[in-house]
């Protein structure tokens, strides 16, 4: 595992040169160029926010906020894995032709998609500045939680860009399980709407302790009576799915790299 | 214990005491032919059975070593396990039984442009298709200028390569992967890129390689490349080795294979190909075969020998001979000498009126002198199915020096469609000591008179 690790290290230019190109390829023929990557959260952003706080009156504060810091985190994990799961088979050209460690090609989405979310957080940054949120307070956090949260969507994303190869109806199941995700975690909602009896179940799922931190490190800067979860078990049992996610992705992934060229 | 065993084994940094660059111990490859086309999730699980297939051994228990320096070619038949092979060599796949081990850096040119993004330039490509081969980006930074230099595409590397050419898609590909620089070189037949003096430009390279002391892996059809190239050959057929070797000794082998199958090949196809040509004559004697498509149905070149014969086959040229005046069989002649050409003709179909006719052709397929019994005004009456004919074209040789070909056919009486056509069937030394130029002997005579100017 080190030594593969090692070897990921010593292909590190091509995972920058392959992510430069993912960028690259997304953005070119768009004079607007990365502000079309913004444009999908912000009328995603609109319509929860007009349904929430207008139609169906949750009662949150500045809804757009309190939803935004948890929709941006999820959708780094929902495109990666969306884009990932079909990463090998799009590059099969590559994949036949030319060895190299094949958990680059997921990786490089990955890496895309983290550099699109940090330009994300930098437009709500701004956004919260002028909103006069003191979201500096506590952002020496931020970096460890998407250190944390990088390691899930990689297990997640490379578990199924692996699997797609040989079941290539996975695609499909994975947009339908990435929905019910999405709708599971405390995005649009927050935990304390949710019945006690479900919150087990709740915080199972690491992306809701996640964006319950990412929501206290932005949001609750402001309405502190909101703040304290998650607490030191919580935030463990979601390290620990983590990890675990992590390796299974990572295990199943070296298992079943040296067949991708056969399969494709 | 777990133990794993270690199908491929690579050494980045040459071990510069072990002279062996590439080792390969008895590995085989096996595939899995899926008998499913896509795999899928919901066959998997509802059928609750593993999709079927079948075992393909691609390699069979194949082992040889590659020394530091040397050329090594691998021929053989499509379908012998040359491509399979290399990428085993180049990791792409793993060997099902066997060890590889790989002594010094590999770099595999498997093809060309492998990964260019259409809507990236030139430049772009030349960045992520040097990474895609390990190249360090400072390395890349250095040699851009060489690579667009080599690639001739200084006016067009700034455009997306979707507007290039297949050929300066290959340059770019080709210009890349020269300046990659490994220890080892896998090249799968890719030499074949863009015009003539590219190409040369090309070979250049790889012979500096060579020179270089670089050790190259090359898989090619072209035999002539193979033995210029090589240092050793190794003959692959039905994923074994038939035999590993000195190139010429090998090549020789491999030849006399291609040769034995080639005419096993042609004597099938001739069969094959004769009957359907026969039939679709027979189609054609229908709607009446145009004027052209006669002439391309008889000027055949000889490599399409196959098919040099055609006609619906209701009558059969079975035999062509060259006689001299005293009916002695003969291949040459003199000039002005008078030949026979004899040949029998049997009928398998009734035919009425066939005409004979006869068309003498030079090397370079022009037509010398062509005639046939309708110009000569025959009438040839009835034939019934079992005649045979023997037809004598007598023929007076006034030609300069040389080889002459013989085509003789037989046609309907409606002058268009025929039995059966014969290019080439026979051929004549013309010997002639008269060295005029030209074809035919005009039988010059030449005479001078000197005239006085006169005031």
């Amino acid at each position: 595992m080190i030594k593969n690790f090692r070897t990921l290290f010593s292909y590190r230019e091509l995972i920058v040169s392959l992510t430069k190109k993912e960028l690259k390829v997304k953005y070119r023929g768009s004079v607007l160029g990365f502000f079309w990557s913004l444009l999908n959260p912000i009328l995603t952003m609109l319509v929860y926010s007009f349904v929430f706080s207008i139609v169906m009156r949750g009662g949150i504060k500045e809804f757009a906020i309190f939803l935004m810091c948890a929709l941006l985190p999820f959708n780094f994990l929902s495109n990666s894995v969306n884009y990932g799961a079909s990463s090998i088979i799009a590059n099969s050209n590559l994949v036949n032709k030319i060895y190299f460690p094949r958990e680059i090609i997921p990786l490089s989405i990955i890496f895309a998609n983290l550099i699109n979310y940090f330009f994300e957080l930098a437009a709500l940054f701004i956004v919260l500045a002028v909103m006069g949120y003191k979201f500096y307070l506590f952002l020496y956090i931020l970096p460890v939680i998407i250190f944390v949260q990088f390691f899930l969507v990689a297990g997640i994303t490379l578990l199924v860009s692996a699997l797609n190869v040989f079941f290539r109806d996975l695609q499909h199941l994975i947009t339908i399980i990435m929905m019910v995700w999405f709708f599971g975690t405390p995005i649009i909602y927050p935990l304390s709407m949710v019945p006690e009896k479900f919150h087990f179940v709740m915080k199972i799922n690491p992306m809701t302790i996640y964006t319950a931190y990412y929501r206290n490190i932005f949001y609750y800067v402001k309405y502190p009576e909101g703040a304290g979860f998650p607490g030191l078990p919580e935030t463990l049992t979601a390290l620990g799915i983590t990890l675990l996610a992590f390796f299974v992705g990572y295990f199943v992934f070296k298992k079943l790299e040296y067949r991708f060229a056969e399969e494709i | 214990m777990n133990r794993k065993i270690i199908k491929y084994r690579e050494n980045k940094f040459k071990d510069s005491k072990n002279n062996t660059a590439v080792d390969v111990k008895s590995v085989s490859k096996i595939f899995r032919i899926y008998h499913e086309k896509i795999p899928s999730l919901k066959n998997t699980i509802l059928k609750r059975k593993r999709t079927t297939y079948e075992q393909f051994l691609a390699l069979d228990d194949v082992s040889f070593m590659v020394n530091h320096g040397q050329t090594f070619g691998i021929i053989g038949p499509n379908g012998s396990g040359k491509s399979t092979l290399l990428k085993l060599l180049a990791k792409i796949y793993q060997p099902t039984h066997g060890e590889i081990m790989v002594n010094g850096t590999l770099s595999a040119l498997l093809e060309l442009g492998a990964g260019f993004h259409p809507d990236l330039t030139g430049r772009e490509n030349v960045y992520i298709n040097a990474a895609i081969l390990g190249m360090k980006k400072r390395d890349v930074d250095k040699k851009m200028n060489e690579v667009i230099e080599f690639s001739e595409l200084e006016r067009f590397i700034d455009t997306p390569v979707k507007n290039y050419s297949s050929g300066m898609y290959m340059r770019l590909g080709f210009s890349v992967a020269i300046n990659v620089n490994p220890d080892i070189l896998l090249v799968d037949e890719v030499l074949a890129v863009g015009d003539q003096a590219f190409q040369a430009k090309c070979y250049k390279v790889i012979y500096d390689f060579m020179k270089s002391g670089k050790t190259i892996i090359i898989v090619s059809h072209d035999l002539d490349t193979i033995s210029d190239l090589c240092s050793k050959v190794v003959f692959l057929k039905d994923g074994k080795i038939i035999d590993i070797g000195k190139p010429l000794n090998i090549v020789a082998k491999y030849r006399a294979y291609v040769e034995e199958l080639e005419k096993k090949r042609i004597i099938e196809q001739q069969k094959a190909g004769r009957k359907k040509i026969f039939k679709t004559v027979i189609e054609n004697n229908r709607r009446v075969v145009k004027g052209e498509e006669i002439s391309r149905l008889s000027n055949l070149s000889t490599d399409e020998e196959v098919i040099r014969r055609f006609g619906s086959g209701d009558a059969e040229i079975k035999s062509a001979k060259l006689l001299d005046e005293k009916n002695k069989q003969i291949d040459f002649c003199k000039y002005g000498d008078t030949i026979k050409i004899v040949c029998e003709i049997l009928f398998k179909e009734k035919v009425e009126d066939p005409i004979f006719g006869i068309m003498i052709n030079d090397p370079k397929k022009n037509i010398i002198y062509g005639t046939n019994s309708r110009l000569n005004n025959m009438k040839t009456g009835w034939f019934k199915k079992g005649d045979l004919a023997k037809v004598i074209y007598k023929q007076k040789v006034n030609l300069i020096g040389g080889e002459y070909y013989i085509t003789l056919a037989v046609g309907y009486s409606d002058n268009k469609t025929y039995c059966d056509w014969v290019n080439n069937i026979a051929t004549v030394n013309v010997i002639n000591k008269n060295m005029a130029e030209g074809i035919a002997d005009l039988d010059s005579k030449i005479s001078f008179e000197k005239i006085n100017q006169k005031e």
